[in-house]
């Protein structure tokens, strides 16, 4: 890892997942501070040296939705969760409790290291302003409220480009249709989800090279969208 | 209860009224010469008005008219011959007669009220006693009995006709009582269908009279009660109808609390049921999930260790993080079939965009994909949908899965999908050998392989949860060869989706 050793705490009952989470991550260039219950989890997180937390669902001592709500009462530290691949509701109770991502068991050492190495990067950058995006053949220019692909201007409608500005601001992390009708709609608009759904597949249309295999603007079944850059 | 008195004990009572006249008529012979004639009428009258209290009507009447003989014989001059001397006596064996038979019918009328009164309390407590037994019936056998002993004392033979389904013919199932001709049986429909009293009678060229009375409940009716009197008496039967009525009456009260009762017990019963194989199947999930992602984790660790391990121990690794992921793979299918064969999914259906599961399916499976040659025919303006992104998902991922399995390297997969009139169509076919045509139409029974020897890794799991699922949400789905390759096709209904207020320019 190129920036300052970083600190990730392992909140994980199973000691054989701890030891190789761990380990990938020691390989990674990152010290680890393992926790088998909630408690010391969240002592070893308040501990003040953390950037990270790694945190699985299903813990014996506490329900991992209150340790993210307790958590982030004094913390914005980025949350990655492991869980099931079947339990979305969890997920979603998880993110919209304040997790940033989650990664499904069982899963390998190369996707765990990509989702760490990505919450890193925008736990560090967090402060920086970014008033330029691009992705793709796609350029966005958020001072100027412009959009361009290839070149030539593209034109997004209002919420169109409220919705990319959303997605923008929290790059690599998993957002909740919750979460993004809040957003974009406004409250009033919670279990409107059909909207979104048409909304993010006109941005596809607009911003994808193919729409029906997207790149940048990913479906996270179940649970909500992902912005790739 | 009405009954009438035996005849030889009617006859019995004429003769004591008679004796009674006859008692009257010597007692007042010595006290002819002290008492006036009119005081020895008063005498007759009350022997009449005994016999109407004590004897009844028809006695009573018979003691006027005796009464009234006797007193001329006896005792109006010229005595011991009917003939009378002084005409004026004839007012007096006319008012006589007639204080004598209105004494007797008001008299007679008030003790048969009495009686009747008796009667029908006698009524109301035996109908009590069937309600409080009935109370304490737990079951249906338990029933019949209560209502045969009680029906019994009326010399009825009792069935009971649950109504059960069953047979179009006869819907029930009897509970006691003799078994019932064809005829008997069709007249017992009819008055389940019609809910109203179907009565027969001897004439009717059946065995005996018999009355069906439906088990009517406020919400629906449960049965028939048929009764068959056993000395055949069709007027009696009439006579006892309000209290049979109000017998079946109780009879469906409890009836219908029994059913009751055995609804709420299988719906708890149920509900145990229900939670203990969801905890099972949870706690089975997190056990066998959690060793697997020990081992996918650990065989990773090894494969990707710096230095690296000589190659055929990385190839090692990498093969027990294959096959641990697949194992995760089955166990998952396992899991989920499980859950849709349970029959209560609760499907969390949304209206959406169906492209979207097919980009994040296909994203799921790139790396099996990736020496497929992939084409997808979606057009980019299909109408919202209304399904469970999560389980469609995993149909378009078994579909795809089967797809490589049963292709070579290299081979084209299509996935299609258009909207149709009601309902959106979809085709995941691929160049292969396709389905064996002889059980092509097994495919989606649980367990069923496309080939006889198990060349190729699989369950058969697949295609019976992509049934199950499309079933669940009320589509079709269907297998089959076209030249050069095999094409599973499904559909999902289109519905409505809800409106979109379109958002004023930008």
């Amino acid at each position: 890892m190129s920036e300052t050793q970083a600190c990730v705490v392992v909140v994980e009952d199973e000691p054989q997942i701890r030891r190789f989470v761990c380990d990938a991550l020691g390989k990674e260039g990152c010290t680890s501070l393992q926790a088998a219950t909630a408690r010391i989890g969240l002592d070893a997180a308040a501990a003040g040296r953390a950037d990270l937390v790694i945190l699985d669902l299903g813990l014996p001592d506490m329900n991992g939705i209150d340790f993210i709500r307790d958590l982030r009462t004094w913390s914005p530290l980025p949350i990655l969760i492991l869980s099931a691949r079947s339990a979305e509701r969890d997920k979603i109770a998880a993110l919209d409790a304040g997790a940033d991502d989650y990664l499904c068991k069982p899963f390998g050492v190369g996707e765990l290291l990509a989702r760490v190495r990505a919450l890193l990067r925008r736990h560090w950058h967090s402060g920086e302003s970014m008033p330029r995006h691009q992705f793709g053949d796609v350029e966005v220019d958020l001072v100027r409220h412009v959009v361009s692909r290839g070149g030539a201007e593209i034109h997004l409608t209002q919420i169109e480009y409220r919705l990319l500005a959303v997605m923008l601001a929290n790059r690599g992390k998993v957002l909740t249709h919750r979460h993004l009708m809040q957003e974009v709609w406004g409250p009033g608009y919670r279990e409107q989800g059909h909207y979104l759904r048409i909304y993010v597949g006109r941005l596809r249309q607009k911003l994808e090279l193919d729409p029906a295999q997207p790149q940048h603007i990913l479906t996270e079944t179940g649970v909500g969208y992902r912005f790739q850059p | 209860m009405r009954t009438l008195l035996p005849s030889d004990r009617r006859g019995g009572r004429y003769l004591l009224a008679a004796a009674l006249c006859v008692l009257t008529t010597l007692g007042a012979a010595p006290l002819r010469e002290l008492l006036d004639l009119a005081n020895i009428v008063m005498l007759f009258l009350l022997t009449v008005f005994v016999c109407a209290v004590r004897l009844g009507r028809g006695p009573a009447v018979m003691a006027a008219f005796f009464g009234v003989a006797l007193f001329d014989f006896f005792f109006v001059p010229p005595q011991l011959s009917l003939a009378v001397a002084d005409a004026q006596y004839l007012v007096t064996f006319a008012v006589m007669l007639a204080v004598g038979l209105i004494t007797s019918h008001l008299a007679a009328l008030l003790s048969e009220r009495t009686e009747e009164a008796q009667a029908r309390e006698q009524e109301t407590r035996a109908l009590y006693e069937l309600a409080r037994d009935l109370g304490g019936a737990l079951a249906i056998a338990q029933v019949t009995d209560i209502a045969r002993r009680f029906l019994g004392r009326l010399d009825m033979d009792v069935s009971l006709l649950i109504a059960e389904g069953g047979s179009e013919v006869f819907p029930f199932r009897q509970y006691g009582g003799r078994h019932l001709s064809e005829l008997e049986q069709s007249f017992a429909r009819s008055a389940y269908q019609r809910r109203s009293i179907v009565e027969t009678d001897s004439l009717a060229g059946m065995g005996a009279a018999i009355v069906f009375l439906p088990l009517a409940a406020p919400a629906h009716v449960l049965g028939v009660l048929a009764l068959a009197p056993q000395r055949d008496d069709v007027d009696e039967l009439r006579q006892q109808r309000p209290l049979l009525e109000a017998v079946a009456s109780l009879l469906a009260i409890t009836l219908e609390r029994l059913h009751y009762a055995d609804a709420a017990q299988r719906g708890e019963l149920q509900v145990a049921a229900e939670r203990l194989r969801t905890s099972i199947l949870s706690s089975l999930s997190h056990d066998l999930r959690t060793p697997l992602t020990t081992l996918v984790g650990l065989a990773d660790t090894l494969v990707h260790r710096q230095p690296a391990l000589p190659e055929d121990a990385t190839e090692t690794a990498g093969i027990i993080r294959d096959q641990a992921r697949s194992m995760h793979h089955l166990l998952s299918n396992l899991l989920e079939m499980a859950r849709l064969q349970a029959g209560n999914v609760t499907l969390n259906k949304e209206w959406q965009a169906f492209e979207e599961i097919v980009g994040s399916s296909t994203r799921l499976l790139a790396t099996l994909l990736a020496d497929r040659q992939l084409v997808i025919e979606v057009p980019r303006q299909l109408p919202l949908v209304c399904f469970d992104a999560v389980l469609l998902e995993r149909v378009l991922c078994n579909l795809l899965e089967n797809a490589v399995k049963y292709s070579p390297p290299g081979a084209r997969i299509r996935l299609f999908a258009r909207a149709g009139e009601t309902a959106l169509e979809v085709a995941v076919d691929n160049d292969g050998t396709g389905f064996p045509s002889d059980r092509i139409d097994q495919v989606f029974n649980l367990f069923a392989r496309g080939e006889q020897e198990p060349a190729v890794a699989g369950t058969g799991l697949g295609l019976a949860i992509c049934k199950a699922i499309i079933i669940a949400h009320g589509g079709m789905i269907v297998a089959e060869n076209r030249p050069g390759g095999a094409c599973v096709r499904f559909t999902l209904p289109l519905g409505t989706p809800p409106a979109v207020e379109e958002e004023g320019s930008a």
